[in-house]
C-alpha cells in the first residue's frame, strides 16, 4: 500500500486500485457506509468521487485551497457526505453547513453531534443575512446547490462572506438550470453572470467538466479580488 | 450625533458606529438553551437590514464573552446544534403525515400483492380448483385452513370433496394458516391507514379531497413535496404530475405532449371518452390548483361547495362538444 498527498488533508491511497481518502478525524466511524482504510497506524475515510463534487474535482486535478485552518461557508450540506470530509481536512477550522431542507438537516444534525467543527444551520441560502448573526467571513466558499438561481445565491453569499482573496468553489448543474438546452450554453451564461457581476469581483481559477463522475456539471473555482 | 447600527450576533448584540467598528455589546446571558431560543427565532425572521460578515470570533472575544476562540467554537457548536434541533422539532407539517401514510399505502399494496400471489400458489397445492385471490383467499385459509374442515353447508364443500390437490398434514396446516392471516392483517392495516387519510386531509385539505378525492390528493401532495409546494404550482403543472417520463419526451424531442399525469386516476376523466379528456384534465387541474391554495392560504379550512359545482358545469360542457 502506497499514501501520496494529494492537496492538504487530502491523499490517494494505491492498493492495486487507487482511493481518494482523507484521515478520519472521528476513529472507527464511518458517515455514510464509505470504506475505511487503516494505514501505518492512521485510518482514512475513503472519498468517493461520484457521490461528492468536491471529490470529483480533485479527481479532475483541481487544486482545491482548503487548509488546515480554513473557514468554510458550505451552501446545500444535505446529509453531510462531503461535509464530513471537508471537516476531516480542516482540522483547526470551523466549517458553517447550510441545509434548508428539514428531512436531511436530521442525518446532518448526527453528523455534527460527532464533529465539533461542523455548525449546522437551517436556513436558506438565498437570504444570507438571515445567518449573519454565526457566519463569520469566511476563506471559501463552497457550493452544492441544484437550483435555478444557484449562481445568485453563490453572489449573494460571496457578496456578504467571503473575504478578499477567497475563493468560491462550485458546480453548476445544468439540468437542474434547464432540463432542455444545450449544457454548453447553460455553462456560458452561468459563467457570465459569475464573473461579470457587479456585486462581486472574480477571477476563474479553473474550471472543467466533472465527467465521467457526474453528468452535466461543470466545476469552477474563482478567486475573489483582494 | 454620531450614528450607531445595531449588528445582532448570537452572543448578543453589537453596536457599531460609522465606520463599521465595535462600539459597545449588549451579551446575552451565558446559557446554551437561552441563546439557542433567541438564535431560533432570529434566523427565521428576515432581517431588515442588510449586514455583511464580520469577524464575530475575535469580537467575541474583545467583548469578554468568552477567553478564547476554542472555548468560542466549543460553545458555537452547541448552541448551533441545539438551536436546529428546536427548529426541527418546531416545524408543523401535518402534510408529512400524510405523505408518509399515503407511501405506506402503496408499499402496502405492493408487498400485499406479491404474498397474496405466493398464497395463491401455496395454497393451488392443496386446493387448485379454489377460485379466490387477495384477502378473500387469505380470509378463507384462515378460517378454514385444509380441506377436510370445509363444512358440508359451505358453497366449496362439494368442490373440497372432489379436489385434485394433494393433502395438506397439520404442520402444512399451520403454517399456512399462520401466513394467510399474517396477510390479512396486513390488508386490515392498509383499510385503517386509508381511512386514517381520509380523516387527516379532511382536516389539513378539505378542498382538494373534496375536488380530487382523499386518495388522489394524497398522492398529489406526496408527489409535489408538501401541500405549499402544490398550492404553488402552476395548474399546467399539476396537469402533468406523474406523467414525468412523456413530459421530458415531449420537450426533448417532438413527442406529442401528455394529456394529464396522476390526475388521470380521478373517475370523471378515466370515465370519459379519450377525446374529451385532454379538456376534462385541464380544467381539473385548474380546480384543483385553486383547492389546494384554497387550503393553503386560507385563514380558516372549510369546505367550499363553489368550487365542485364549477367544475361539474364545466365539465357537462365540455361534454357536449
Amino acid at each position: 500500500m502506497k499514501l501520496s498527498p494529494v492537496s492538504q488533508g487530502v491523499y490517494k491511497i494505491q492498493n492495486g486500485t487507487s482511493a481518494l481518502v482523507t484521515y478520519n478525524s472521528v476513529k472507527g466511524k464511518n458517515v455514510y457506509g464509505e470504506k475505511l482504510i487503516e494505514f501505518h497506524g492512521d485510518e482514512y475515510r475513503e472519498w468517493n468521487p461520484k457521490r461528492s463534487k468536491v471529490a470529483a474535482m480533485l479527481m479532475k486535478k483541481f487544486k482545491i485551497p482548503l487548509v488546515k485552518s480554513s473557514k468554510v461557508l458550505y451552501l446545500g450540506a444535505s446529509t453531510g457526505t462531503t461535509v464530513s470530509h471537508i471537516s476531516d481536512i480542516v482540522t483547526e477550522g470551523i466549517v458553517y453547513s447550510v441545509e434548508f431542507s428539514p428531512r436531511p438537516m436530521r442525518e446532518l444534525i448526527k453528523l455534527c453531534e460527532m464533529r465539533s467543527n461542523i455548525i449546522p444551520l437551517l436556513a436558506d441560502a438565498s437570504n444570507p443575512s438571515s445567518y449573519s448573526a454565526i457566519v463569520e467571513n469566511v476563506d471559501i466558499i463552497i457550493q452544492d446547490i441544484a437550483q435555478p438561481n444557484q449562481a445568485e445565491i453563490a453572489l449573494l453569499n460571496s457578496d456578504k462572506y467571503l473575504k478578499p482573496g477567497g475563493y468560491l468553489v462550485l458546480s453548476i448543474k445544468a439540468r437542474s438550470i434547464d432540463t432542455v438546452e444545450n449544457p454548453k450554453k447553460i455553462y456560458k451564461s452561468e459563467m457570465n453572470k459569475l464573473l461579470n457581476s457587479s456585486s462581486c469581483c472574480f477571477e476563474l481559477v479553473k474550471k472543467s467538466e466533472l465527467a465521467p463522475y457526474h453528468k452535466d456539471h461543470l466545476a469552477i473555482v474563482a478567486k475573489a479580488e483582494s | 450625533m454620531k450614528e450607531t447600527s445595531k449588528y445582532p450576533s448570537w452572543f448578543g448584540s453589537l453596536r457599531l458606529d460609522e465606520n463599521n467598528e465595535l462600539e459597545d455589546t449588549v451579551l446575552h446571558i451565558k446559557d446554551i438553551q437561552f441563546l439557542a431560543e433567541t438564535l431560533k427565532d432570529y434566523i427565521f425572521t428576515k432581517p431588515k437590514m442588510n449586514f455583511t460578515g464580520r469577524n464575530l470570533s475575535e469580537e467575541a472575544i474583545k467583548c469578554g464573552f468568552v477567553n478564547s476562540k476554542e472555548e468560542y467554537y466549543s460553545l458555537l457548536h452547541q448552541v448551533s446544534v441545539k438551536t436546529v434541533k428546536l427548529q426541527l422539532a418546531e416545524m408543523e407539517q401535518s402534510d408529512l403525515k400524510i405523505i408518509q401514510a399515503i407511501n405506506a399505502l402503496d408499499d402496502i399494496d405492493k408487498s400485499a400483492n406479491e404474498l397474496s400471489e405466493r398464497l395463491a400458489e401455496w395454497y393451488g397445492i392443496h386446493f387448485p380448483e379454489i377460485e379466490l385471490f387477495g384477502d378473500e383467499l387469505a380470509y378463507f385459509i384462515s378460517k378454514h385452513g385444509v380441506r377436510k374442515n370445509i363444512g358440508a353447508n359451505d358453497n366449496y364443500f362439494n368442490l373440497a370433496e372432489s379436489s385434485m390437490g394433494i393433502s395438506f398434514n397439520d404442520e402444512d396446516e399451520d403454517i399456512i394458516t399462520e401466513y394467510s392471516s399474517n396477510i390479512l392483517s396486513l390488508y386490515a392495516t392498509r383499510r385503517k391507514i386509508e381511512l386514517y387519510i381520509h380523516e387527516q386531509m379532511d382536516i389539513v385539505a378539505p378542498n382538494l379531497s373534496n375536488i380530487a378525492g382523499y386518495l388522489l390528493g394524497a398522492r398529489m401532495i406526496s408527489i409535489a413535496g408538501s401541500l405549499e409546494k402544490l398550492a404553488k404550482m402552476p395548474s399546467s403543472t399539476i396537469q402533468v404530475i406523474g406523467a414525468n417520463k412523456a413530459l421530458f419526451k415531449h420537450l426533448r424531442s417532438k413527442a406529442t405532449s401528455p394529456k394529464h399525469g396522476i390526475i388521470f386516476n380521478h373517475p370523471t376523466i378515466k370515465g370519459s371518452s379519450w377525446r374529451h379528456r385532454g379538456k376534462i384534465s385541464r380544467s381539473l387541474a385548474s380546480t384543483v390548483s385553486i383547492a389546494a391554495r384554497v387550503d393553503f392560504y386560507s385563514s380558516e379550512t372549510v369546505l367550499n361547495d363553489d368550487l365542485a359545482q364549477q367544475l361539474e358545469a364545466k365539465i357537462k360542457s365540455i361534454k357536449k362538444l
